[in-house]
């Protein structure tokens, strides 16, 4: 065990997977010589060299292109789009191709790719450089889309990444890369499609990802401090494979849910989740599962409005009280 | 549009009955208007609007009584036309009132005690009921009177399976969720409420054979000479009450006969020396002051026993049992303990004064931690009384008698009262009762420790 940031544990998980496999190398924007936007690959550029580590000019279309064209081949690239907000240049790549040629040429070649992006507000970033954009791809068959919370399972989740023979989207989020945690020595993976019981509680049930789930963590553990309400936190972690079990056995138990994600509420996790749990869980259900998201605005540039058009741990809180069980409010 | 719903007016109020509608439909309302008086078992009080419009509908006539929460009335924009269905809705739904009153001569109203006490006949008779009433029941079995059928309940889809799986019938069950909804925990309040109210064999009109249309569930039959009567609805709550009290607590009884020439003598100084228009401290003051006194030396005595545990009050608010016409009340003297006996004279006047005038307001009702019933006026030997929940203890007082003591071997003639103090055994044992009544004893045979 050793306590690092988001950002050590994915920077150390690149460099072996370039240790382990000759296959595996990194291409994008800035990630070379100016050692990444967010400074994920620095020192990779010097230590693996130029063919290991590409540096591309600003053209996400022609550079997913190409790694698409490099998996069939049976390279094993790793992707990583500046932010989410830029990936919209490469839809067509990403959609059209890379979720479908395994697909369409009957197998004949899988698509090992890795595209690493981060999402998130928050930043002061505006409108076009603000946005949670993962549910695009989470529409998609074909894709895998992964969205871990803490160092511990981004180092797993980025290893399995790697490894699968399918196209993955690690989510990552700008607000996480400096959050630190303990995360375990040795080789561990974390497979797809396994959400997490983050912390366990009995009144009622806060379903997450990403940075959000930390966040209710968070806001779980301040009210079991205050001995006010015993939340219980599931960190989905995978949104595509989406493990369906962990959130109906939770809901289950509790009786009662809030999906909680920093993205759009309309057509967002919460609205896949909850169908879900109406589907599975209707009768264990004792009350409507809520949904808090973010206002369905354009990200504002000014620091009081982005406050206000982002959800986060005040509007958990809001929430939860508002649905938390009569005996325990 | 608005729903006016029947508001929650006091901690144990369960329903309400409209006496009086002050507007009427097409009728402009303003924020604060008065709609309506409630009434409920306790007084009457009255429905404001917190929205205002018109009053496009009335939902509840006068006289008639609904669970808290039912819509009673719509404020709209006055387009709004009568919809026979939302009547149905305001009628369907829990009933399964509980109120007010005291114990025999002895007990009052406290707040909290709805969550604890079972309603016993009521209860068990509406659980048979409600495991009749199962969905694959013809309408002709036994519907319980008030309530109509076909009225959309709502309920959430656990407390619809808890529902089923204990073969209840959500129409006996009062939803507390928004909107009325009815959730695990109400599921779960009237299980425990079943579960704590023994098997009475009610009487009811429930084992009609399927085939036969139900009768309409009659006034029970009544020998030709006898006259039926109603009660009114504080003695149908007295009656309810008394019913969980003494099937619920099993009450345990100490008597003591307590010397009182002392206290006599030191209550006609006090009342001599009081002014012209000073109240005058009667013998229950006293003893309500001593009880108070032996109630801060005994706080496991100012206790209640709720949802198995002990619950310890900080406060010591005893109620005085109140004779009034056809009933029966027990207001509060809170602080009994602080408080010097004339001022407890005086609040004791206040409260028996406004008893009669049927002008009680909640809060003189609530918060009893402990009670006493005197019939000393009434030339009573002795008495028991029955507990007041959620208190602990009651005391009752007889009549002060002459009598011939023993005095050093001789005959004297002292002022001798006796008193019984019933007790929740599942709190209290004989001995700590034994000791509390010593204290009280104690104190009201040495009086000028009630000057302190």
């Amino acid at each position: 065990m050793a306590e690092m940031t988001y950002r050590q544990a994915l920077h150390d998980t690149l460099r072996e997977e370039l240790l382990r496999d000759e296959n595996v190398f990194l291409i994008g924007e800035e990630i070379g010589v100016f050692e990444g936007s967010y400074k994920i690959t620095a020192g990779l550029l010097q230590e693996f060299g130029p063919k290991r580590v590409v540096d591309t000019p600003i053209c996400e279309n022609g550079f997913v292109g190409l790694a698409i064209g490099a998996a069939m081949l049976g390279l094993r690239p790793v992707v990583e789009i500046m932010t989410i907000n830029f990936i919209t240049l490469a839809m067509d790549e990403i959609v059209n191709h890379a979720a479908k040629i395994y697909y369409m040429f009957g197998g004949q070649c899988p698509i090992p790719l890795v595209i690493r992006t981060p999402g998130g507000g928050g930043q002061q970033l505006a409108a076009t450089h603000s946005q949670n954009l993962e549910v695009w791809f989470a529409h998609v068959p074909g894709l895998k889309v992964v969205a871990p919370a803490t160092p511990a399972d981004a180092r797993g989740m980025l290893r399995t990444a790697i490894r699968d023979n399918n196209p993955v989207l690690f989510l990552e989020n700008l607000a996480l890369y400096n959050t630190r945690g303990e995360v375990p020595d040795g080789d561990y993976t974390i497979p797809f499609g396994q959400a997490k019981v983050a912390r366990e509680g009995k009144d009622l049930t806060v379903i997450s990802y990403s940075r959000m789930a930390a966040v209710a963590m968070d806001v779980a553990r301040r009210l079991e401090e205050e001995d006010k309400l015993s939340v219980e936190v599931v960190d989905v972690r995978s949104l595509r494979p989406l493990d369906r079990e962990t959130i109906i056995n939770s809901v289950k138990k509790t009786n009662r849910a809030i999906v909680f994600e920093e993205d759009w509420r309309s057509y967002g996790v919460g609205a896949e989740i909850v169908a879900t749990v109406q589907e599975e869980a209707f009768d264990y259900l004792d009350a409507p599962v809520k949904r808090v998201a973010s206002v369905e605005v354009p990200l504002p540039y000014a620091k009081p409005l982005e406050r206000a058009a982002l959800t986060g741990a005040q509007q958990l809180l809001d929430a939860i009280n508002d649905l938390a069980p009569r005996r325990r409010r | 549009m608005p729903e006016v719903t029947m508001p929650r007016l006091s901690d144990t109020m369960q329903e309400g009955t409209i006496g009086r509608w002050l507007k009427k439909p097409g009728d402009e309302v303003k924020r604060g208007d008065i709609l309506a008086e409630i009434e409920t078992d306790k007084a009457t009080m009255d429905l404001q609007a917190y929205d205002a419009g018109i009053l496009e509908q009335i939902l509840v006539g006068e006289g008639e009584t609904v669970p808290i929460g039912q819509p009673v009335a719509i404020i709209g924009s006055g387009e709004g036309a009568r919809k026979p269905e939302q009547r149905e809705a305001a009628k369907a739904g829990a009933k399964d009132g509980r109120a007010v009153a005291g114990a025999a001569v002895a007990a009052g109203e406290r707040p909290g005690t709805a969550a604890g006490a079972p309603t016993a006949q009521v209860s068990a008779a509406e659980a048979r009921r409600g495991a009749e009433a199962a969905p694959a029941a013809p309408p002709a079995m036994g519907v319980p009177a008030g309530i109509e059928e076909g009225a959309r309940i709502k309920a959430s889809p656990l407390a619809r399976r808890m529902a089923a799986e204990h073969g209840l019938d959500l129409r006996q069950i009062q939803g507390r969720g928004p909107g009325g909804r009815i959730e695990r925990a109400d599921i779960e309040d009237y299980l425990e409420q079943q579960r704590m109210a023994p098997a009475v064999a009610a009487p009811q009109p429930v084992a009609a054979p399927v085939e036969a249309p139900a009768p309409t569930p009659a006034a029970p039959a009544a020998p030709p000479e006898a006259e039926v009567i109603k009660p009114s609805r504080m003695q149908a709550a007295i009656a309810r009450r008394m019913v969980e009290a003494k099937q619920a607590i099993p009450h345990i009884y100490v008597s003591t006969e307590i010397d009182v020439t002392d206290l006599l003598a030191l209550r006609q100084t006090l009342n001599a020396s009081a002014g012209e228009d000073e109240v005058k401290v009667s013998i229950n003051d006293l003893v309500v002051k001593a009880c108070a006194l032996a109630l801060e030396k005994f706080p496991e005595v100012n206790s209640s026993f709720q949802d198995g545990q002990f619950i310890r009050h900080k406060q010591i608010n005893i109620g005085i049992a109140v004779d009034i016409p056809d009933g029966l009340v027990v207001p509060v003297i809170r602080d009994a303990n602080l408080k010097g006996v004339r001022t407890i004279a005086r609040e004791a006047k206040a409260l028996v004064e406004k008893a009669r005038a049927r002008k009680l307001s909640q809060a003189d009702l609530e918060g009893g931690t402990f009670s006493v019933s005197n019939l000393g006026m009434m030339d009573v030997t002795s008495f028991v009384a029955i507990i007041n929940p959620p208190e602990a203890a009651i005391l009752a007082v007889a009549s002060v008698r002459k009598q011939f003591v023993p005095v050093d071997g001789q005959p004297v003639i002292r002022d001798i009262m006796p008193v019984t103090m019933s007790a929740d055994h599942r709190i209290l044992y004989g001995a700590g009762v034994a000791r509390f009544l010593q204290e009280v004893k104690r104190l009201l045979q040495n009086p000028y420790s009630l000057l302190g």
